[in-house]
């Protein structure tokens, strides 16, 4: 578990190593408190607990149809999607700063990914790699801009937003392209080949949910960047303390640049996969809404938004949480519509239930 | 400018490990520094005393490479340098406890003990953090100092005021620098905590020969281990005086006054009930 977390606390170490009782901390007795322990010292906890809730609630109310590769190939390609840019969120927000931003990003690099192999001929996989050099460039402008310039990122990437979703309508006149076919590209980066008569532990089964696994390995690689190296380390400092950070020799000018450069290319790889998963390259293929999805997903995973901590493996289970809403709703039979309520009500009560149990450990000192 | 400096004893001629000279600094409209000298022998206890305001964590932060001087240089064990963040002075072995005291509440006790000079291991050719060696030297070093820390895995945001000021007191002397800088160190520490970081500051200056400047504010505890005091007011340096050489009353009075400089003989012999 230790790496899913940047939380400190184990409980085995509570004890001093003389088998003492340590001073100032409360060892949880009663039930109640070891819940609360358990959900203030793993923040993904408590949005575990709601994903398996909702499982078994949609595979009841849809006949077991939810836990079928069909259904799952579509909750966990959304739950991909949005992950991709809930833990580049994740990154940002714990050094106490925010990119909305990553929608515009998400339409453009695969936009220009598709331009550079129709129209110049360019292989798809460097054609690819350029367009995630650029999602990367544009996040060293909203880096920059931000730390440089010391606008709010909230609004610098307000502003790089509609820049960059303006350009890529602009390009084309707001026209879809078909996105060419070549292989092994495709078939590694989303396309599904998976036929209903294949069999399940086909290279076409593993295709299905392609674009899942992506998110998968970059939530490792995230996970253990923050919880594992210096940069995360710092990032962490960054966002929790700036002014002691700096004092102690943090960079963190650079810190904010280099996750809002990951951010950007956390989102062209995004939207370069959704691209491939679709063969179609589509201007408004992002729309803030997805941006707003992740965000939430973050949140609700346990990230907090005045910065200092996170834990990308919470945000992973909060896209999953979003996907499967958006997902299960409909298949229950209700509109399209309501999965927003839900949503909705469950970032309020996500949210509440976080800063609750923050102030319970402040108070009890679990 | 007064000039009612007195000379530090001559007799004291060891080194100058850090100089300061002819600094300034503003911030914006507001002038912090104004041609400000300081310098600090090896082995030397120098007190920064001044009201609030004075310049004394401005001039401690142009020393830990935190701001950047307008005008003046600092010269290190005789090589001029300059700070492009705290990052170079600490590298040149010059170690700050801010009087904020610069620990990440969200970070356990040994991340922030070994944070900007981390251990790494390799991990299938990642460079990756080394926790355990931290843990297990943090957990040591603070135990042979004598802190007393419930547990090195804790953050930060969980300790009292008194340990938190510990930690930013052991993370900088653990490096073995050659000159502490420590900005109210005692500000948040009962009296036996307080007795325990001056003594501890006594033992580094005795036995490995650190230079370190303190800015206290409890002139008795200046006058137990400091060597020389430099008076800070508006910005100048006005009195840079051997603490053998200045009774604590004297010290109290001239603060005190307001003025800016060494009192005269005949305004020292007003009741100090009499000053305002």
């Amino acid at each position: 578990m230790g790496i899913v977390s940047n939380i400190k606390n184990n409980p085995g170490r509570l004890m001093s190593g003389n088998g003492k009782r340590s001073v100032g901390f409360h060892t949880p007795t009663t039930p109640v408190e070891k819940i609360l322990a358990l959900l203030s010292r793993y923040r993904e906890a408590s949005i575990l607990v709601v994903a398996i809730l909702l499982v078994i609630y949609f595979q009841i109310g849809s006949d077991g149809q939810f836990l079928t590769s069909q259904f799952l190939s579509v909750v966990l390609r959304d739950t991909g999607r949005l992950g991709l840019i809930a833990i580049a969120e994740v990154m940002l927000m714990i050094t106490g700063e925010i990119d909305l931003s990553v929608s515009s990003v998400f339409s453009f690099a695969p936009y220009a990914m598709v331009l550079m192999a129709n129209s110049l001929g360019v292989p798809l996989v460097l054609a690819a790699i350029i367009s995630l050099v650029m999602g990367v460039l544009v996040g060293v402008l909203n880096g920059v801009v931000t730390v440089r310039f010391r606008v709010p990122s909230l609004i610098t990437t307000v502003g790089t937003l509609f820049l960059f979703q303006g350009l890529v309508v602009w390009i084309n006149d707001s026209q879809p392209i078909v996105a060419p076919i070549q292989e092994p590209f495709n078939a590694f980066f989303g396309q599904n080949l998976f036929q209903p008569n294949d069999s399940l532990l086909s290279w076409h089964s593993v295709t299905a949910f392609t674009p899942f696994l992506w998110t998968l390995a970059a939530v490792v690689i995230i996970a253990l960047v923050l919880n594992r190296t210096t940069f995360g380390l710092h990032t962490i400092a960054t966002g929790s303390n700036i002014v002691g950070a700096r004092e102690i020799g943090v960079r963190t000018d650079r810190i904010k640049i280099y996750n809002f450069m990951l951010a950007g290319g956390l989102a062209a790889f995004a939207g370069i996969i959704n691209t491939v998963q679709f063969s179609s390259a589509d201007p408004q293929a992002g729309s803030p809404f997805l941006t707003l999805q992740a965000i939430a997903a973050a949140v609700i995973g346990g990230t907090s938004l005045l910065g200092g901590s996170g834990t990308v493996v919470g945000a992973l289970i909060g896209a999953f949480v979003v996907a499967t809403l958006n997902n299960g709703l409909v298949m229950v039979g209700a509109q399209a519509t309501v999965s927003d309520i839900y949503l909705g009500a469950a970032i309020l009560g996500a949210m509440i239930l976080n800063v609750q149990v923050n102030r319970l450990r402040a108070r009890r000192r679990i | 400018m007064l000039h009612n400096t007195i000379s530090p004893p001559l007799s004291n001629d060891a080194p100058v490990v850090l100089e300061m000279s002819h600094v300034s600094k503003s911030f914006g409209a507001v002038t912090a520094l104004v041609d400000v000298s300081v310098k600090l022998r090896k082995g030397e206890v120098l007190a920064l005393v001044g009201d609030n305001g004075a310049g004394k964590s401005t001039l401690i932060k142009v020393l830990s490479g935190y701001h950047k001087p307008d005008a003046g240089t600092i010269t290190s064990k005789g090589r001029p340098v300059r700070f492009q963040s705290p990052r170079d002075a600490r590298a040149e072995g010059i170690e700050t406890v801010y009087q904020d005291l610069a620990l990440i509440g969200d970070l356990s006790i040994y991340h922030n003990m070994f944070i900007g000079r981390e251990y790494h291991k390799r991990v299938l050719g990642m460079r990756m953090l080394d926790n355990d060696r931290m843990r297990g030297m943090a957990e040591e070093y603070l135990s042979t100092l004598g802190i007393n820390i419930p547990n090195v895995n804790s953050t930060v945001d969980r300790l009292s005021g008194g340990q938190r000021q510990c930690v930013a007191v052991a993370r900088s002397i653990y490096s073995s620098p050659s000159v502490l800088i420590l900005d109210e160190p005692l500000a948040a520490l009962g009296v036996r905590e307080s007795a325990h970081v001056l003594g501890l500051v006594q033992k580094l200056r005795r036995e490995r020969e650190v230079s370190i400047i303190l800015i206290v504010h409890n002139y008795s505890q200046i006058f137990e281990v400091c060597d020389r005091i430099n008076f800070l007011h508006s910005g100048e340096i006005v009195l840079d005086a051997a603490t053998s050489d200045i009774t604590e009353e004297e010290l109290t009075r001239t603060v005190k006054s307001g003025l800016g400089r060494l009192l005269r003989p005949e305004e020292r012999a007003v009741p100090m009930a009499a000053t305002p």
